[in-house]
């Protein structure tokens, strides 16, 4: 028995060594560009949130603006820089792991169903204006009139610190 | 031993041969991008093409500079579109309707594997068979309410035996109450609740020990209802899950689902966190307990507590759960204790797209002689594994493992091959 234990704590020690060395790189910045705006549908009653409350949206830990209104996922289609952002900024995953995370969340009952795939910033536009509770990436030029722009870790697109770019 | 040598050569080289036929997915991730870019700048086109005569009119409307920052306010109205782009317009207000939920909605997700082992232990034959082929229905009955199905079809020598593995309809009141009732997988650490039946989403082939499907140690199902949600913790992250249920049934691996066996109902309670600072960390803790009553009338107490700690974003991935079972018979009063854990480590490597992921697990179960709710389940086994991911949707695993069962017993080693995939 007493060797089992030693035995576990040697594997513990050595894996909490590899876990730290092995994460310990630069990550979640993508390749300097146009800040990427988070907006929401105007009925949203929320104009602040921190980059951590962003990601639990995002991870679908948090589901509920208020106890009356959903929060809608919307994520646009692979490759457009909107998405990159979202994943390397806020989810720190690969495009395959991001997937995967959702058939897991949803297969554990932990949400009925995956972020809305939009393939253009018009599609984008008219969904968040015409679905209460729904929150998407925009790059921050293509920002509409109807939208509402969160602040992020008390920051507004285009201001120095903003941490989605 | 050697046969199954060659096959896992065989399959790898199929793999190999496979890989090297798939289309180049770069070239094609350039094209759509290429193609997206066209389809932002056409649209910025047709922006500016509206914006024109509003400009002229409207003077108020809110116009984001491509540096400036937005306005934290609601944006003004943007003027109606021209008539030569009302088409578009309803192509976007179709594709708007589409995707407006519509409830009751229903997904539909398989899982299955096919497998093959081999092991140096007297008495068995090495060969391939039908793993679990499992699907998974969720659907949306409103905003609030959402069901969540699993059923598995399992081959056996002589049938197939179907179960319904979960079966939950639950209301969400807000992120902090959520309430279901059914059948589920038992919040006792953290395995059971992660991976479920699929087993293309466990990194390994198959489960441990101590949460094995049919085994006895965890009571895997759980009948009642369940109370989870997130608790108002800041950085900390905590969540909680509180469930009551019937508990074992007659045959311990299996819960009550046609009805308690006795009077006494097993309560469930799992508390976990996850950090802010530390994201992709998960720890918790969780307690379970319940009557077990055999059919001969002899009555035992259970406490069942739990700890786990998982990193759960997969560079590196580190998993350990460790758990100790109490049994206590009312008559006697003799308690036993039989602890278990497991430590799984994987990285997945930085070559090939990220599609290899070697992996090492420990596992350990003990029960101590006098035990009498369960036979003896001691186990020390080490586990040396790789996974390819075939696609995203896909995964081959081929593993050794070296497990030894009672003192004074041989130890077996086994090769385990696996396919897995999600449909």
């Amino acid at each position: 028995m007493k060797m089992t234990y030693k035995r576990l704590a040697a594997i513990l020690w050595t894996a909490c060594l590899m876990c730290t060395l092995l994460s310990w790189r630069a990550e979640g910045q993508t390749s300097r560009g146009t800040d990427i705006a988070v907006v929401v549908n105007p009925d949203t009653p929320i104009s602040d949130l921190s980059l951590a409350d962003v990601r639990k949206v995002l991870l679908g830990e948090r589901q509920y603006w208020s106890s009356k209104l959903p929060v809608v996922l919307l994520i646009r289609a692979p490759v457009a820089r909107e998405r990159d952002v979202v994943l390397k900024v806020i989810y720190q995953m690969s495009e395959d792991q991001f997937k995967q995370y959702w058939v897991a969340k949803i297969f554990r009952a932990e949400a009925a169903t995956a972020p809305k795939i939009v393939y253009s910033n018009d599609m984008q536009y008219e969904l968040v204006t015409a679905m209460p509770g729904a929150i998407a990436f925009v790059d921050a030029r293509n920002v509409r009139p109807g939208l509402k722009v969160l602040r992020v870790d008390g920051h507004l697109p285009g201001e120095a610190n903003y941490p989605l770019r | 031993m050697h046969r199954g040598l060659v096959v896992t050569a065989m399959l790898a080289l199929a793999a190999g041969a496979a890989w090297g036929q798939s289309p180049p997915a770069s070239e094609q991730a350039e094209q759509v991008k290429a193609l997206l870019e066209r389809v932002e700048q056409l649209e910025k086109r047709v922006a500016e093409l509206e914006a024109r005569p509003a400009a002229a009119s409207v003077t108020t409307a809110a116009v984001t500079a491509p540096s400036a920052a937005p306005n934290p306010e609601v944006q003004q109205e943007a003027a109606k579109p021209e008539p030569s782009h009302q088409m578009e317009g309803h192509m976007d207000q179709a594709a708007v309707r589409q995707m407006e939920p519509h409830y009751p909605n229903l997904q539909i997700r398989g899982f299955a594997d096919m497998d093959f082992s081999a092991t140096d232990q007297k008495g068995t034959t090495s060969g391939f068979n039908l793993g679990q082929l499992d699907l998974h229905l969720a659907s949306a009955l409103s905003p609030k309410i959402s069901y969540f199905g699993e059923m598995t079809f399992t081959a056996h020598p002589t049938n197939y035996t179907v179960e319904v593995e979960r079966s939950i309809i639950r209301y969400d009141y807000n992120d902090y109450f959520k309430i279901s009732f059914g059948r589920y997988h038992t919040p006792i650490g953290y395995w059971n609740t992660a991976f479920h039946h699929g087993a293309w989403l466990e990194t390994s082939i198959d489960r441990p020990e101590i949460v094995k499907v049919g085994g006895t140690y965890t009571p895997i199902h759980f009948v009642g209802f369940l109370v989870e949600g997130n608790i108002p913790s800041g950085g900390a992250g905590l969540a909680y899950s509180v469930g009551v249920g019937n508990g074992r049934g007659d045959t311990i691996s299996r819960p009550g689902d046609a009805g308690d066996n006795n009077n006494n109902r097993a309560w469930v309670a799992n508390v976990f966190a996850r950090p802010v600072k530390l994201y992709g960390l998960q720890i918790g803790a969780s307690v379970y307990r319940d009557k077990i009553t055999f059919a001969g009338g002899r009555n035992f107490r259970e406490w069942i507590t739990s700890a786990h700690l998982a990193w759960t974003r997969g560079d590196p991935e580190f998993l350990a759960e460790f758990s100790n079972v109490n049994h206590r018979q009312y008559f006697t009063n003799v308690s036993t204790n039989n602890p278990g854990f497991y430590v799984q480590m994987g990285y997945r490597l930085p070559w090939f797209e990220k599609t290899l992921k070697p992996y090492y697990r420990f596992e350990y179960l003990h029960t101590p002689e006098n035990e009498a709710v369960f036979t003896n389940l001691d186990l020390v086994e080490s586990i040396f594994g790789l996974r390819y991911d075939i696609s995203s949707y896909a995964a081959f695993k081929t593993e050794y493992r070296r497990a030894s069962r009672l003192p004074g017993t041989p130890t077996i080693n086994g090769l385990f091959l696996q396919t897995s995939f999600t449909f």
